[in-house]
C-alpha cells in the first residue's frame, strides 16, 4: 500500500536462480486473517506450504485473551474449553470491529458479543474492553489484531529462521480505505510491513490462475481465456469476484462485497432462539456474560450440524433460570437467515452485472470460505450461476492464504523454473471514489470496478459569481449522497480567478497506483487550457482519522455552501 | 517507413524484464499488417534512455498500434496481446524486475493505463465500431506506408479499407 521503501532483489544482474536463492531470505508471506480463524503460508521454493503452529494445526482461532494481565492470541495458547473464549477475558471477530464508528451498523451487531462493544452513537470509536479481574480493560481492534500479528509473526519465524517483515494480507472487498490503513496501523505496531493488501476472493482468483496455467503447461495449450465466478463467504464478510484469466494473468473483472456472514447467522439463529436475549443481556454483569457464552457455543454447534443432518436438538441451560430445549431444522435456519441468503444472491447478481458476463460464460464458480459447508451457500451459489458442480480443484478453507502466499512470492520478484511464478494479477477498485458536489451528491471520478493502476479526471466549476475558493471532499463507496460513503480527507483549493458562476474551470484528477495508494490532484485550469493558473495540489488519500463525519459537517457549518462545486457536463 | 511484424516490434523494445518470457511464434501471422514502426523523436529519445520502461505506447499512432495489432484482430487476439503486454508493462512487473526505480514504476502505470485503454476500447464491439469510424475519417486507411500521412484520400479510400476490415473478420 505505502510507496515500496523496502528493497528486495540485489541490483546486480543475476541468473533466475542465483537471484532466488539470494532474496529467499526476503520473501513475503501470505497471512489471511479471518474474523473467526486465520492462517498463514509461505512460498518455499517450489510450492506454497501452509504453517501449522505448536499443535499442528493449519487454521488457527483469531483471538486474543487479557486474561491475567498478559495478552495471549490463538496461535500460541490452548483453550481448556471453547467457554473460555466467551468468558469476557476473550476478543474475538476483530476483522468486523476495525475501523468502524460507533454508528455503523455491524458494530451495533457486535454488541452481542461476549465482551464489552460501548457506543455513544456520535461517529467515533466503539469503546471495547475485555474483562480481566473483574474490571473491563479497554483496548482496540487494532491493538488486539497486533497483538495476534506478533504471535504469527513469532511463530513463521522459528519455523522459518529468518526475520519475517514483508507480508501479503487478504481483505474483504468492502473494506474501506480508512480500515486499509487500520489494518496497515496494526501491521504496524507488530512489526510487519505491508506489501499488498489483497481482496480475498482476488487472492483466491490468483491461485485458480496459477493452476489453470500448470494445466494450460500440461496441454501445451495455448490458454485460452477462462472465466470464473468466485464466492467467498467467511464468518465476517461475504465477497465475490468475476475473473478472465489466461496465461497466468488472472484479470478482476469485478468484484462486490458487504459484512455479512456466519457472524450473521449465528446472532440470527440466537435471536430464534432467545428472542429477548438484547434485555436479558443488557447489564454485562459476570453472569450474563457467562449465559451469552453458552448460548452462543450451543447455537454454533447446532449450525455446525445443520451442514451435514436436518434437524438438531439444543439443549442449553443458561444458568440465569431460562432454559432453552428445542428441535431446530434446516428449513428453520435458512428461514431464519432469508435476508443475508438473499443478499448473497444479489452480490453474485451485481458482480456478474457489472463484469458484463452472462453467467453461460463462465467457466468455474469456485465456492470458498469457512461457510462454504453450508447446504443453502452451496445450492443457492449453483442456482444463481446455473450450475450442477463446483469447481473441485481447491482447500476452500486454504485458497486465500494460499493465494496471498503466491502474490507474496511474486511481489518478492522471485522467480520460479517451471513458471508456476509467471503470474500477474491485474486488480480491480472495489469501492467508487469520488467528491462531493452538485449539493450534497456524490459524483465518482474512478467508478467501481475499475482497472488498476487508473487515472480519471472531472472538470467542475463554481457555483457563486467570484467565488474564488473551493473545498474538495474526497468520499469512496457506492452511495448517491456523500453521507452514505466514507470520507476519505478534504482540502481547500485557492487562487480561483474571479468570474461569473460557471466559468471557471477546476480539474480534479485521482490517481491510484498499483500498489493501491490513492492520490487526488485539484487545481484551477487557466481559461481556454489544460493548463493549470496556479500550482495544482497532491493530496495523498485518506487523510482522516476518527471521527471524520464530524469534520465535514463542521466545515459546511462554518462555510455553508460558499465554498461549493458543481460537475461540468463535459468530460476531458 | 518499414512494416514490422508484432513480435519483433514487442520484443525490440527495451525494457523487457528477464522474467517475462514472451511467446515465441507470432501469434498473428499477418501479411497486410502494416505495425507503425517507432518513429521516435530526439527529445523522446532521451527519455527513453533514461527510463527504460518507456514503451512503444508514446510514439503509437493507434490503439491498435499500442497493442501492436492489425486493424482486422479478432477480439481474441486483442485480449492476447494486452494479457501479454501487461505481463511486460504493468507495474508489478515493472516493480519487481531487477532494475526499479520510482520514475521507472510510474512511467510504467502510464504505459499500462495507455495499453488499458486501447484495450477496453478494442474490446468493446461498439466502442471499437465508433474508433474506427473516427479512425478512418482522421487518417483513411493504414494498408500502405505512404497513407499514413494525415494527408491520405478520405472517403473511397475508408470505404475500400471497410471492405477489407470485414473481410478480415470473416476471414
Amino acid at each position: 500500500m505505502a510507496e515500496p521503501a523496502y528493497t528486495v532483489a540485489s541490483d546486480s544482474e543475476t541468473t533466475g536462480e542465483e537471484k532466488s536463492s539470494s532474496t529467499f531470505a526476503e520473501i513475503a508471506i501470505g497471512i489471511d486473517i479471518g474474523t473467526s480463524q486465520c492462517s498463514i503460508a509461505v512460498w518455499n521454493g517450489s510450492q506454497v506450504e501452509l504453517l501449522k503452529n505448536t499443535r499442528n494445526q493449519k487454521l488457527m482461532r483469531s483471538y486474543v485473551t487479557f486474561k491475567d494481565g498478559v495478552p495471549s492470541g490463538g496461535v500460541s495458547s490452548q483453550l481448556l474449553h471453547e467457554h473460555e473464549m466467551l468468558s469476557g477475558a476473550a476478543i474475538f471477530n476483530m476483522k468486523r470491529l476495525i475501523g468502524r464508528v460507533d454508528t455503523d451498523p455491524v458494530v451495533h451487531a457486535s454488541k452481542s458479543l461476549p465482551f464489552l462493544v460501548q457506543t455513544l452513537d456520535i461517529g467515533v470509536r466503539p469503546f471495547i474492553a475485555a474483562l480481566v479481574n473483574n474490571v473491563w480493560r479497554s483496548t482496540s481492534p487494532e491493538e488486539v489484531l497486533a497483538i495476534f500479528l506478533v504471535e504469527l509473526k513469532a511463530m513463521a519465524e522459528v519455523q522459518l529462521k529468518r526475520p519475517i517483515r514483508n507480508v501479503v494480507l487478504t481483505i474483504p472487498v468492502s473494506f474501506s480505505r480508512f480500515q486499509l490503513t487500520r489494518i496497515e496501523r496494526a501491521c504496524a505496531m507488530a512489526g510487519l510491513h505491508v506489501l499488498r493488501l489483497m481482496p480475498e476472493p482476488t487472492a483466491v482468483a490468483l491461485l485458480y490462475a496459477q493452476q489453470q496455467q500448470q494445466t494450460a503447461h500440461d496441454n501445451m495449450g495455448s490458454g485460452s481465456e477462462k472465466i470464473a465466478l468466485i464466492f467467498n463467504m467467511g464468518a465476517g464478510y461475504c465477497d465475490v469476484a468475476v475473473t478472465a484469466t489466461a496465461g497466468g494473468v488472472s484479470q478482476i473483472k469485478a468484484l462486490a462485497g458487504s459484512a455479512v456472514g456466519g457472524e450473521d447467522l449465528l446472532q440470527n439463529m440466537m435471536h430464534h432462539l432467545l428472542p429477548d436475549a438484547e434485555s436479558l443481556f443488557l447489564d454485562r454483569g459476570i453472569n450474563e456474560i457467562k449465559s451469552m457464552g453458552l448460548l452462543r457455543v450451543a447455537t454454533q454447534d447446532a449450525i455446525h450440524k445443520l451442514s451435514f443432518q436436518h434437524s438438531v436438538q439444543i439443549d442449553v441451560d443458561l444458568g440465569t433460570g431460562s432454559k432453552i430445549s428445542k428441535v431446530v431444522d434446516r428449513g428453520e435456519f435458512e428461514d431464519v437467515n432469508r435476508k443475508v441468503f438473499e443478499k448473497c444472491e444479489s452480490l453474485i447478481t451485481q458482480c456478474l452485472h457489472d463484469a458484463k458476463v452472462q453467467i453461460e460464460d463462465v467457466g468455474d464458480v469456485i465456492l470458498v470460505g469457512g461457510c462454504s459447508n453450508i447446504p443453502k451457500i452451496k445450492n443457492l451459489v449453483l442456482n444463481v450461476c446455473k450450475r450442477d458442480e463446483l469447481y473441485k480443484g481447491m482447500n476452500p478453507l486454504e485458497a486465500a492464504v494460499c493465494g496471498a502466499a503466491l502474490e507474496g512470492a511474486v511481489a518478492s520478484g522471485l522467480s520460479d523454473p517451471f513458471g508456476n511464478l509467471d503470474l500477474l494479477t491485474i486488480q480491480a477498485t472495489p469501492l467508487a471514489i469520488g467528491i462531493r458536489a452538485d449539493g450534497n451528491n456524490f459524483v465518482p471520478i474512478i467508478p467501481r470496478n475499475t482497472t488498476m493502476p487508473a487515472r480519471r479526471e472531472l472538470l467542475f466549476t463554481t457555483v457563486h459569481d467570484n467565488q474564488t475558493q473551493a473545498l474538495i471532499f474526497v468520499y469512496e463507496g457506492e452511495g448517491k449522497t456523500v453521507e452514505e460513503n466514507h470520507l476519505l480527507g478534504y482540502f481547500k483549493i485557492t487562487g480561483i480567478t474571479p468570474a461569473p458562476k460557471g466559468v471557471p474551470e477546476i480539474n480534479v484528477c485521482m490517481d491510484i497506483d498499483a500498489s493501491n495508494a490513492l492520490r487526488v490532484f485539484a487545481g484551477v485550469l487557466q481559461p481556454g487550457s489544460h493548463l493549470p493558473a496556479i500550482p495544482f495540489m497532491e493530496v495523498r488519500m485518506p487523510t482522516v482519522d476518527d471521527g471524520h463525519g464530524w469534520c465535514a459537517e463542521a466545515l459546511h457549518r462554518a462555510h455553508g455552501s460558499s465554498l461549493d462545486l458543481v460537475t461540468v457536463q463535459k468530460k476531458i | 517507413m518499414i512494416s514490422t511484424s508484432t513480435t519483433s516490434f514487442i520484443s525490440s523494445a527495451p525494457f523487457l524484464a528477464p522474467k517475462v518470457r514472451v511467446p515465441n511464434s507470432n501469434p498473428y501471422p499477418s501479411n497486410s499488417i502494416a505495425v507503425r514502426p517507432l518513429t521516435i523523436s530526439a527529445a523522446s529519445c532521451a527519455s527513453t534512455a533514461e527510463k527504460p520502461a518507456m514503451s512503444h505506447t508514446a510514439s503509437a499512432s493507434s490503439l491498435y498500434d499500442v497493442l501492436g495489432i492489425r486493424m482486422g484482430a479478432t477480439n481474441q487476439e486483442i485480449k492476447t496481446a494486452y494479457r501479454r503486454l501487461a505481463r511486460v508493462v504493468h507495474p508489478d512487473v515493472v516493480a519487481n524486475g531487477p532494475r526499479r526505480t520510482s520514475t521507472q514504476t510510474s512511467s510504467s502505470a502510464d504505459d499500462f493505463l495507455k495499453i488499458h485503454e486501447a484495450y477496453s476500447t478494442l474490446s468493446d464491439p461498439d466502442k471499437r465500431a465508433d474508433y474506427d469510424r473516427m479512425l478512418y475519417r482522421r487518417r483513411g486507411p493504414v494498408s500502405s506506408p505512404a497513407a499514413m500521412s494525415y494527408a491520405a484520400s478520405r472517403f473511397s479510400a475508408s470505404m475500400s479499407m471497410r471492405r477489407t476490415w470485414e473481410t478480415d473478420q470473416c476471414w
